[in-house]
């Protein structure tokens, strides 16, 4: 949740968080306050972004269990005067909620203050969370479970019961033993992702690729059913071609900017084509449909204009499928296109090489580093100009948060699975993108994974910044140039001057053994080989 | 696997060609295991100025990459300086600065400390001597203190920085002196101290060096165990590059896929693994030419400055006693300790748990694939290094998941998925944080290893790499110290660690030791391993 804060008010809104922090700390590292009271929260941060570009900024950064007014509740109601104060170092909104926050702030206010961060909250435009369906509750009982077997199996005295037993034998015996203690082993374990939800998420991103289609296919749609069918074909293959070989001859990067591996191997296997031939009938059928809904339209506005029908009476199904299919062929031209228009750009984006490090800063983000297994980091950079790339970020973020919503359910993004939750957001008119990331180990372990196993996807999300490395075609070189791309990321950093974490000492990693435990453990019977694979996770 | 391995030892015994060879350390190229002996100088400098390096240049010659004289076979030197040592001998501020922040803060820094796993909280671990180190750079450029809590009405000092912790030792600058035998060491040590005490640079700290190859050029540590055998392989990676740099046999070193690293990794100026040429310091042009005089290039991108980091490194220290005792009666007591709760567990011996906890055997071959990797030797018997842990012991249970070894170089084991890519991807991304590693040991071998004799001994710990926080500081921190390294839970490096838990994996049940603390930290720091140019210039002061 961002709110501009007052500059003047800046030092005492750090202050306001310091305090904060300390009343939240029962002791240096223990956060029971807050574990208690807000029992739904897995990350919360505050940070105050001091940019040489805009006023101070306040984020809240809360993830959380549930529906989001149970959380400002629960939150709200151990720290209402705190978070009222922090509040009064906050600008007036300019838009309709300068009414609510006056209510909330105003001197000797006892107004509630969760409606305000509600109506403020602002959603995520890309979100992952690493542990999907898995609860705060279900993730503190599965490392109870955890560390309860791992006691229970190495005694300190005598032989240890469950040595020198069949894997399920020994599974049952430490279940037998365990049962009371975490009763909850005999229930079934809920669904991480219900079907429902799984479901919605599928629909979700077909219709996004079936939109992304329709656009790139517009100007096929358009010329197609002016135009003979054998004109239509030959015009779009020789543009097609014409554009094709502009995009081979603007291949090369900038001098010396260039790293070696090119674009992703796309391996065809029989599988992905006959899924690949099934998606486009789909798509053909569908898009069909809305063209005959659109023609139709069209034709009775005209006939009620008084002009004639565009169609005739009805427009038959398969002349409208002939046109989306001839549009479809025009799609790679669209495509390439739009990727011509953005390697002009590529070759003419300034790249901030060394970016103005606030030492201070630096400094006081290592002070908060590396405490526990995990860490936090915020960073707000600006985005690019121009209308076409702001079509692209968008389309870019929403196409990947419906990808990550499908694909990343098990914590991995694509090798890698060591974020807990990240999100990503557009402030102020979409002209900048703020990131938010509670991630395993240290803050360059983090990014040189990235770098060194998804530097194509971390420059398709972040290449839109401001001076960000030189990139090729949106998803080459760019954060390749791992020092580069570190150092312009650490320059858009701020201190994430309060942080809670509701399991200090677990990954992401950990967490999903642990729940495959507890999940077999609940398991009345498994086979010899599921009882083998089970145990060798302990 | 569609490539098979291609180093062997022709490769593990690279080269640098011409002309760069005669730029660089011969300690970039080489342990000098030929030389058995060897003294490790601590020096402080008291002066400015770097009329000591001629002097010393008379009696210790700096050896260079070049092929060995037949004086360099009987005597080897190399040298390397803190970040307070070039301060005190004059380095221009703006040289200074244009170093990495890790070299310029030094090893002691605080925020380091934690992450190296030395110090918490003002505390020292137990991983460290009592009271502290005792030597360092004492390097004095501590991070700047955070303005008044925010930008409004806020008054800055920017002199203000945090306090540094101090080391009772100042050392400046580290001499290595490789020799034949101890006299002729002991004789060349007494020689070079007499020059240099003319100059006022005197030996804060000294340790004797060894090494003791045994038949096929191993030599082991004190635990008893092969040391130094996996090492990275370095290979030109700029693709614009017209000489290959890097040979083996008078041709040029491929890109190994499991020891391959590029060059920039070891030596500033040549492409990284981040795909960049390693940045290194630069010093500015001057009316007495001294950049020109040294035969300092012009640095590419600095205008009016000189590349003073081309064909150098940095040179990671860290003195390491071991304590021989300790670790063997600890594994006794685990191995008894086992036996006693399971009978039947026949095979659970000192030496069987002390080989789990380093990884390999006594003779350096590696646990796995179980029970071990004897199948295929390297010329000449050494143990084979060209191994990837996933194929064959993705789950460790011959090589453990947090031994020493496969937390130092886990090469494909971290892979999440058994597919080709993904364990290509996590083989490169293992490489992208390799280091050199050039320790020797000191100390005299122990004569029972139960009983502790209270002799000091250990390992002065040495690597080389270009950026120290993506290279060392990664290894000691996201590897050997990580409690949650590999999906363990709350367990460090059993071998170099504070105390705690280690898992042994077996089928079908996993055990668990307790192990001790075997290695503490004596001193430390990040030093720069000049060129020979860059040296030069450093006597020009």
């Amino acid at each position: 949740m961002p709110l501009e804060v007052k500059p003047a008010s800046h030092s005492q809104l750090n202050a306001l968080i310091s305090t904060f922090r300390l009343a939240v700390e029962k002791s240096d590292d223990d956060y029971d306050l807050i574990a208690d009271q807000v029992p739904v929260l897995h990350f919360m941060s505050m940070s105050v972004f001091d940019h040489a570009d805009f006023d101070p900024l306040f984020i809240l950064e809360a993830n959380f269990d549930g529906p989001a007014p149970i959380f400002w509740g629960q939150l709200c109601s151990i720290f209402e005067e705190e978070l009222r104060a922090m509040l009064r170092c906050c600008k007036r909104p300019l838009d309709g909620d300068g009414p609510l926050y006056d209510a909330v702030t105003e001197p000797g206010s006892r107004a509630p203050v969760a409606p305000y961060f509600e109506t403020r909250t602002q959603a995520p435009s890309v979100f992952h969370h690493g542990n999907r369906g898995l609860t705060r509750h279900r993730i503190l009982d599965d490392e109870k479970l955890f560390v309860a077997m791992r006691k229970a199996i190495d005694v300190e005295k005598g032989p240890s019961p469950y040595r020198g037993l069949e894997p399920e034998v020994a599974r049952l015996r430490l279940r037998k033993d365990l049962i009371s203690q975490f009763p909850w082993l005999d229930l079934s374990a809920p669904k991480r992702v219900p079907l429902a939800e799984g479901t919605a998420d599928v629909v979700r991103l077909a219709l996004f690729a079936v939109v992304l289609l329709c656009v790139l296919s517009l100007p096929g749609l358009l010329l197609a059913p002016f135009v003979r069918w054998t004109t239509y074909l030959l015009v779009v293959a020789g543009l097609t071609a014409l554009v094709a070989g502009l995009l081979f001859v603007k291949r090369r990067g900038l001098e010396g900017t260039e790293v070696a591996g090119g674009f992703p191997k796309v391996v065809l296997r029989p599988y992905w084509l006959i899924l690949y031939a099934i998606g486009i009938a789909v798509y053909v059928v569908i898009a069909t449909v809305l063209l005959l809904f659109i023609a139709d339209a069209i034709s009775r506005l005209l006939a009620a204009l008084g002009g004639a029908p565009l169609w005739g009476e009805k427009a038959p199904f398969w002349s409208a499928a002939r046109i989306v299919g001839l549009g479809l062929l025009a799609a790679p031209l669209s495509l390439g296109l739009i990727l011509l228009r953005v390697r002009y750009h590529e070759k003419r984006d300034s790249t901030r090489e060394n970016p103005a490090l606030d030492l201070e800063r630096v400094a006081e983000m290592g002070r908060r580093e590396d405490w526990i297994a995990q860490n936090h980091m915020g960073s707000i950079v600006l985005i690019k100009p121009g209308a076409l790339r702001t079509a692209i970020i968008r389309a870019g973020h929403l196409g990947l948060g419906l990808v990550l919503r499908v694909t990343a359910r098990a914590g991995y993004l694509g090798n890698m699975r060591t974020v807990h939750f990240a999100h990503w957001a557009f402030l102020n008119n979409g002209s900048r993108l703020l990131f938010l990331s509670n991630f395993d180990h240290s803050w360059g372990s983090y990014l040189d994974d990235f770098i060194e196993k998804a530097s194509k996807g971390l420059t398709l999300a972040w290449g839109s910044g401001v001076g960000f490395p030189p990139a090729r075609f949106l998803i080459l070189d760019g954060a390749a140039h791992g020092r580069l791309f570190k150092t312009w990321a650490l320059a858009s950093r701020s201190v994430s001057r309060f942080w809670y974490s509701a399991y200090r000492d677990l990954t992401v990693d950990q967490i999903e053994r642990n729940h495959r435990l507890a999940n077999g453990l609940r398991a009345r019977s498994l086979s010899d080989d599921e009882a083998s694979e089970w145990m060798r996770d302990l | 696997m569609d490539e098979g391995p291609v180093s062997d030892y022709a490769k593990l015994n690279w080269k640098l060609a011409d002309p760069i060879d005669a730029q660089t350390q011969a300690i970039v190229i080489s342990g000098f295991g030929g030389l058995g002996t060897g003294r490790a100088l601590f020096l402080q400098v008291s002066n400015s100025g770097g009329d000591w390096l001629t002097a010393l240049r008379k009696v210790a010659p700096i050896s260079t990459a070049e092929p060995p004289t037949e004086a360099e076979a009987k005597r080897s030197a190399a040298i390397a300086f803190t970040w307070s040592g070039l301060q005190a001998m004059g380095l221009d501020a703006r040289a200074l600065a244009s170093f990495s922040d890790p070299f310029r803060e030094g090893m002691l820094q605080e925020d380091r400390l934690r992450r190296l796993g030395d110090r918490r909280k003002d505390e020292w671990q137990k991983t460290v001597v009592d009271g502290g180190p005792k030597w360092s750079g004492n390097c004095m450029a501590g991070r700047p203190v955070e303005r008044a809590e925010g930008t409004a009405f806020a008054v800055r000092d920017p002199d203000k920085h945090e306090e540094t912790l101090r080391t009772e030792l100042t050392v400046h600058v580290l001499l290595l002196l490789y020799a034949i035998d101890d006299a002729e060491a002991d004789a060349w040590r007494k020689d070079v101290e007499q020059v240099l005490a003319k100059f006022g640079v005197r030996t804060a700290h000294h340790l004797p060096l060894m090494v003791d190859p045994n038949g096929i050029g191993i030599s082991s540590e004190h635990f008893g165990f092969a040391d130094g055998l996996s090492q990275p392989v370095p290979f030109d990676a700029d693709p614009k590059a017209k000489r290959k740099m890097v040979t083996a046999n008078g041709s040029p070193v491929p890109a190994d896929p499991i020891h391959g690293v590029p060059l920039g990794e070891i030596l500033f100026g040549y492409t990284n693994g981040h795909n960049e040429p390693a940045p290194g310091p630069v010093v500015p042009a001057d009316d007495r030419g001294r950049p020109q005089a040294a035969k300092l290039e012009p640095h590419p991108e600095g205008e009016g400055f000189f590349d003073f980091g081309r064909n150098g490194s940095y040179l990671v220290a860290r003195e390491l006693l071991q304590d021989v005792a300790a670790f063997w009666c600890s594994m006794d007591a685990n191995a008894k300790h086992i036996r006693e709760q399971d009978p039947s567990a026949t095979q659970v011996t000192s030496y069987w748990l002390a080989e789990r906890v380093v990884g390999r055997n006594r003779d350096g071959h590696l646990l796995c694939p179980k029970p071990m990797n004897l199948l295929n030797p390297l010329a000449g018997g050494g143990p084979d290094s060209n191994y990837r842990f996933y194929k064959s012991d993705r789950h460790g249970t011959g090589c453990p998941p947090g031994s020493h070894v496969r937390r130092a170089n886990p090469r494909d084991a971290l892979s999440p998925f058994p597919d080709e890519g993904a364990l290509k991807a996590a083989m490169k991304s293992a490489n992208n944080h390799r280091i050199l590693r050039r320790g020797r040991k000191f100390g005299p071998k122990i004569e029972d290893e139960r009983k502790d004799d209270n002799v000091p001994r250990g390992l002065l710990f040495m690597c080389l790499n270009t950026d120290i926080a993506r290279q060392f500081e990664f290894v000691q921190q996201t590897w050997l110290m990580n409690s949650n390294f590999a999906t363990l839970l709350d367990e460090t490096d059993p071998l170099i660690g504070p105390p705690g838990r280690m898992t042994i994996r077996e089928e079908p049940l996993r055990r668990t030791i307790e192990v001790d603390t075997f290695v503490k930290f004596a001193g430390g720091e990040y030093f720069f391993l000049p060129s020979l140019p860059a040296l030069a210039y450093l006597e020009a002061l």
